[in-house]
């Protein structure tokens, strides 16, 4: 047994439209999730990182392969409680997920399903709440806060059933910029600061970026894996699959191709800043 | 458009009637509804207009508000009132024309009916008016418990009502969003008679009918991921407790009825 916090061996999944032939949606995926990490998934639409997520809680079942979450087999249909107490997933659209009227009577969902006792629901509703910065929010309605607030609630809604795993299926695709601000900011801070095991499904490059791990889909198979400056220096692969890189990358990617030394694995704005003013600071790097 | 709809009209405040237990709240409604026809005189009658005087000053809320709930119900009010005015017969005959007599009794009966339909809506909406939606669903669920006996799916119907309410706010919301869409694309739908407004709902009602589906299973995936395998085993983090005002409350409303039906006995019927 290995210290994985998710571990899939070739994972398959097909959807199967009644009428059409099944569309192979994740076709031989292997990956381990480490205790602790925090990963970004990343790819275009349809590319299987959504349905890849769905597998992590047992929300789908492989066709093929197998999926373990802390080594349970998600397919056991005894332990399916414990697979979703352990992997908290979030999804998309804050407004469909959110079950109860008051935001504390909706984080209470989660642990009044598994049967805790009333008091310690309350610490844990009132724990999470804090953890998000909601607390203050506590007695509102859910249907007035903005998407970010809402975003941010049903993450507190799986911290209330406290989760080893944060799975996050494009958590900020539906939101303003600030929303996607803080919701990311929550994300970050539970992964650095209580070691919550995080994996972002995300289309955003930047968003990415602040993971230590970065998983490129394609096609339903893993293309590319590594830290986000092994991924994102791959710049031309990357095109192909109709993904784009980080602005300030993709500054020092274009400098590369007229020639300019400039390193290849930039992936923020001071970085990209730092590596300009050292270029134009020094005349002979220029020449 | 539609962002005039308060579903349950609920109040928020802090006065007794605000703090009493929400399943001893529905209680008493029912029996309120119950009480304002057991008087038979004007007495017992008096009693039950009483109660709900004092339930009304105890509730904080202003007189507005229980007379703006009267307002839907006027034509109905005033209907059976004039039935009772020109069928009921006895007494001096006041007035006549043709078929139509209008006598003392008559009046007497349709002012009788009136005062407790009055009693009894106001009685009601004080309930919707003092207590909030997720309170009133959760309050039901534990009152019907016993009917799970009878294979009623108690907790089911209760988890049916918090979601339509949750999502009431949103789909008008996106009601008026998909309005906002058509009349974009020159949808009429404020002109023409009765059948041909019918008719322009059509394309508004579709889209919100596939949403609404859409939400559904977004909705029941959510659920599944928070854990949720109905009823069996579920805890609830607001535990209701009886107090002792919930006490007295029950009692004055079992005093009240005790007091009509003595009243009934010893006094002379109005009709």
């Amino acid at each position: 047994m290995d210290s994985a916090m998710l571990r899939t061996e070739a994972l398959c999944y097909a959807y199967e439209p009644d009428e059409t032939e099944p569309v192979q949606a994740l076709c031989g995926v292997d990956l381990a999730i480490e205790e602790g990490s925090f990963t970004a998934v990343l790819g275009h639409n349809g590319c299987g990182k959504s349905t890849l997520a769905k597998h992590f809680n047992a929300i789908l079942l492989p066709t093929g392969g197998k999926v373990f979450v802390k080594d349970i087999d998600t397919a056991d249909e005894e332990r399916r409680l414990d697979v979703r107490r352990t992997v908290g997933l979030v999804l998309q659209n804050p407004d469909n997920q959110l079950v109860s009227t008051i935001v504390e009577e909706d984080v209470a969902f989660g642990p009044e399903n598994l049967g805790i006792a009333p008091e310690e629901i309350r610490r844990r509703v009132d724990e999470a709440l804090k953890t998000v910065g909601m607390y203050d929010y506590r007695e509102h309605a859910a249907h007035k806060l903005s998407g970010g607030q809402k975003q941010r609630v049903a993450i507190a809604g799986m911290l209330a059933m406290e989760p080893d795993c944060l799975v996050l299926d494009e958590p900020t695709a539906m939101l303003d910029p600030q929303g996607r601000a803080e919701v990311m900011e929550t994300v970050r801070r539970l992964n650095r600061e209580r070691g919550m095991t995080v994996v972002l499904i995300t289309h955003y490059m930047d968003e990415a970026a602040l993971a230590d791990r970065v998983v490129v889909m394609e096609g339903g198979e893993v293309l590319l894996d590594g830290t986000p400056r092994e991924v994102f220096s791959r710049v031309r692969q990357l095109r192909e699959v109709a993904l784009d890189v980080p602005q300030a990358t993709d500054l020092c990617f274009q400098l590369r191709q007229y020639g300019l030394p400039i390193a290849g694995d930039i992936l923020t704005e001071e970085e990209c800043v730092e590596a300009l003013a050292a270029l134009l600071g020094d005349p002979h790097g220029i020449a | 458009m539609m962002n005039g709809i308060t579903i349950g009209q609920f109040f928020p405040g802090n006065s007794l009637l605000h703090r009493l237990d929400p399943r001893v709240k529905i209680l008493l409604t029912l029996c309120y509804i119950v009480a304002v026809f057991v008087p038979s005189n004007w007495y017992g009658l008096g009693m039950a207009v009483a109660f709900l005087i004092a339930a009304v000053l105890l509730s904080r809320l202003p007189l507005k508000l229980i007379f703006k709930s009267l307002k839907p119900i006027l034509p109905i009010l005033i209907f059976t009132a004039l039935l009772n005015m020109f069928y009921v017969s006895g007494g001096v005959t006041l007035w006549e024309w043709g078929v139509l007599h209008l006598t003392t009794q008559g009046l007497i009966a349709a002012a009788f009916l009136a005062i407790r339909i009055i009693a009894l809506i106001a009685g009601s909406s004080l309930l919707t008016y003092t207590t909030g939606p997720t309170a009133l669903t959760d309050a039901l669920e534990r009152l019907m418990r016993p009917l799970k006996v009878i294979k009623v799916p108690v907790h089911e119907i209760a988890m049916m009502m918090t979601i339509a309410l949750r999502f009431i706010p949103t789909l008008v919301e996106e009601t008026d969003k998909i309005m906002s869409a058509q009349k974009a694309r020159g949808a009429d739908m404020e002109s023409g008679g009765l059948f041909k407004r019918i008719k322009a709902l059509v394309p508004i009602l579709i889209p919100l009918f596939v949403s609404s589906f859409r939400r559904a299973y977004e909705l029941a995936m959510a659920m599944e991921c928070r854990c949720y395998h109905g009823g069996e085993g579920r805890t609830r983090m607001k535990q209701l407790h009886m107090g002792l005002r919930d006490w007295l409350a029950l009692l004055t409303m079992a005093l009240l009825i005790g007091g009509m039906i003595v009243l009934n006995v010893f006094v002379t019927p109005v009709l």
